[in-house]
């Protein structure tokens, strides 16, 4: 099973990737734990970064399903949100 | 006299070339504020059902409300009101830049412009002699909104358009400064006025009731505002290109003609990417607003000009395929000097795009290949060519070539740049307003998609209330008039602070989601001002405004646009979304389509309307609509 991990713009230039193929994630808090690893060189700047980041699976947050223990798919996205306003 | 106010309309007949000065009339202005609400008012009294919305009877308002012309963050607003020739019903823009300020100075609430010149015109207004000077612009004809404002002169308050407006492009708008009152084709109607342009000047003051209170909270918000999250910081550094992220990670950013809700590459197109690659020249801001949220940037051949805002990154990006934020940014002025809707024209082009792949017209353009759309938006200002079709817009092409299921408007309003089958209420927004499909009155999808505290997009808890309370509180905001970006500001730092993943949080937005009635029920409570709209208003007019008031004054306005658009012919079948967002998911794994039919019913009960959404007679003797 294979999910996507899309970056937020800063994780992506730390890691010089925008997204990330995870193997293995059965659930968002795996994926989370997988992602993490990724940023070995920069676990403090991830951690910083996602204090305020919410975790969204195909546009829903994870909050609204079971959180971190929310069941992944095979094709997923999972999306580190940072609140906004545009118009 | 009413404090706040210049207590006085200018009617300008445009055949006759005569003018006179009016009394405001106080009870409209209790009633209904000003801006769009006064003017919404007066189109209704002023014209008879089923008048051609580019022929003489179709007058043109431009209207301002009480905090205009006081400094207040974000007030340097304006409002026009006509009738719609994109949609048949209510025409209603709102614009930044220098007018409404100008407009004070002369000692104008609201400019009413009747008939029709047989020859291109521009007009100088002073406010403290009290003339209007019809003046030939047969020599300002063709030219560019920038060209047009240079060749008028520095340092005036200004009103224009450019060739869009002249060719009565469905979507064309009226400029002042850098900043477009773009929605529902107001420019169109200025062009079949073959009026110009427009320049007010005076001197006057505005009166308040407590001057003093006013700049000392005044004094205060703006540094509460400096430090706020979103208009502080993240508007402030990012400009609205800041929320490409969050929409494209929600799936809701339109993709290919809105087929899709994300773009892999979505993230050229953000504000962290221009701020990054050295597109950035200094930040720019309407007039007294300490946000900033406007960009420069470099167009080649241009120099340094407006950047793209969210809508035009997402309209003419993602929407197109295209994440060159060069060529976005080069269209985006090309589309700003023309004088057209950014937003109308991306969806426009992405729906000719797809008549193009069907076979259904030969426009020559393509998802992803950006090679011939600068010469399209010149066609299509200019009318020529197939451009003459774009010019009609999407609903009107769509009649006409088909392709009615993927044709994204609403009422004939193209739709912006939030996908609303991740955002409930931002569809039932989309379906009910009564401008057609705009996002910016109410903008439910903060509360739902990209702010800080967000109810769960895809359920149907307050799916109907949301867009209630939030396009009544628009109204009143569009009729002030102010910037719809400070009710940003309405959540405080500290819940932009908290980690969405935490049980706090999760456990404050599922009291939120099932607040229901008791929400619509906190936001009509009376007692005190409260947010800033309130206070400022309280200080200026004098009068005490809450946000019971507010939504009261609101809900009105909302009514009698909803009466307009009645009588001119739309019903509540028009209530509706395009087929693709009701049918068709945007991803694999998501649920199809958006269920407004189950909503709809509930948003009618809730407004006081009956089940074909016609406002019961108590709704309207309760809000004193007069029809």
């Amino acid at each position: 099973m294979t999910i996507t991990v899309e970056l937020t713009y800063e994780l992506a230039k730390l890691l010089g990737v925008r997204r990330l193929e995870l193997e293995g994630a059965a659930t968002v808090g795996e994926a989370l734990r997988l992602t993490r690893d990724r940023f070995a060189d920069h676990q403090e700047a991830f951690d910083r970064h996602m204090r305020a980041t919410a975790l969204v699976v195909n546009g829903v947050l994870s909050n609204h399903r079971s959180h971190l223990a929310t069941r992944l798919r095979d094709g997923d996205r999972v999306g580190l949100l940072k609140a906004a306003a545009g118009g | 006299m009413l404090k706040g106010y210049a207590n006085r309309i200018l009617e300008v007949d445009l055949a006759s070339r005569t003018f006179a000065f009016r009394p405001l009339d106080e009870e409209t202005a209790r009633l209904y504020l000003g801006g769009k609400g006064y003017g919404t008012r007066l189109l209704y009294d002023l014209t008879p059902p089923g008048i051609d919305p580019l022929g003489p009877e179709n007058p043109l308002i431009f209207a301002t409300g009480p905090l205009n012309g006081s400094l207040a963050p974000q007030s340097n607003r304006f409002a026009v009101v006509c009738k719609s020739p994109l949609t048949g019903g209510i025409g209603s823009s709102a614009c930044g830049g220098s007018f409404a300020f100008g407009m004070k100075k002369a000692g104008l609430d609201v400019l009413v412009l009747l008939n029709q010149s047989a020859t291109p015109l521009r007009l100088e207004i002073d406010g403290d002699r009290d003339t209007v000077a019809f003046l030939d612009a047969t020599d300002l004809w063709g030219l560019g909104t920038g060209a047009t404002q240079k060749a008028l002169g520095k340092g005036k308050y200004l009103a224009v358009i450019g060739p869009a407006g002249e060719n009565l492009v469905r979507y064309a708008g009226i400029v002042s400064q850098e900043r477009i009152a773009g929605r529902t084709g107001v420019g169109a109607v200025m062009g079949s006025k073959r009026l110009k342009a427009i320049s007010v000047a005076g001197t006057r003051k505005l009166e308040f009731e407590d001057e003093e209170k006013f700049k000392a909270y005044t004094t205060w918000l703006r540094k509460y505002f400096k430090g706020h999250p979103v208009l502080g910081e993240k508007l402030r550094r990012l400009g609205t290109m800041g929320i490409v992220s969050a929409t494209n990670a929600r799936n809701i950013i339109p993709t290919r003609n809105f087929k899709y809700g994300h773009h892999p590459e979505a993230m050229d197109l953000s504000g962290e990417y221009l701020e990054d690659h050295g597109l950035v020249g200094v930040r720019s801001s309407c007039m007294h607003c300490p946000v900033t949220c406007g960009r420069e940037v470099e167009v080649e051949g241009r120099g340094r000009v407006k950047g793209p805002e969210y809508e035009t990154v997402a309209l003419l990006g993602t929407n197109l395929e295209i994440t060159d934020l060069k060529r976005v940014s080069a269209w985006n002025n090309l589309a700003d000097d023309l004088g057209m809707d950014t937003i109308s024209l991306g969806a426009t082009l992405g729906f000719a795009m797809e008549l193009q792949e069907q076979g259904l017209l030969d426009t020559g353009l393509a998802f992803g290949e950006p090679g011939n759309i600068s010469a399209m938006i010149e066609a299509i200002a200019h009318r020529r060519g197939v451009g003459d079709e774009l010019a009609e817009g999407v609903k009107r092409m769509s009649e006409k070539f088909g392709g009615k299921d993927y044709a994204m408007h609403v009422k004939g309003l193209e739709l912006s740049g939030y996908d609303p089958r991740g955002s409930y209420a931002q569809g039932v927004e989309y379906a009910t307003t009564n401008r057609g499909g705009c996002h910016v009155q109410g903008a439910s999808m903060y509360l739902e998609s990209t702010g800080p505290l967000t109810i769960n997009p895809q359920s149907l808890r307050l799916k109907a209330e949301l867009p209630v309370v939030q396009q009544n509180l628009a109204c009143a905001i569009n009729s002030m008039v102010l910037c719809i970006f400070t009710t940003y500001g309405i959540i405080p730092g500290m819940v932009h602070r908290l980690d969405p993943k935490s049980r706090l949080y999760r456990v404050i937005v599922a009291v939120f989601e099932h607040s229901g009635p008791m929400y619509r029920w906190l936001m009509k409570l009376r007692g005190f001002p409260l947010l800033w709209f309130e206070q400022w208003l309280t200080h200026i007019t004098g009068r005490t405004f809450t946000s019971g008031h507010l939504q009261e004054i609101g809900e009105r306005i909302f009514n009698l646009e909803r009466m307009y658009n009645l009588r001119e012919g739309l019903t509540g079948q028009d209530d509706t979304l395009p087929p693709r967002i009701l049918h068709e998911s945007t991803f694999q794994h998501l649920q199809s389509g958006h269920p407004l039919d189950q909503l709809l019913p509930h948003y009618y009960k809730i407004r006081g309307w009956d089940a074909r959404g016609v406002p019961l007679p108590r709704t309207l003797a309760r809000l004193k609509v007069r029809v």
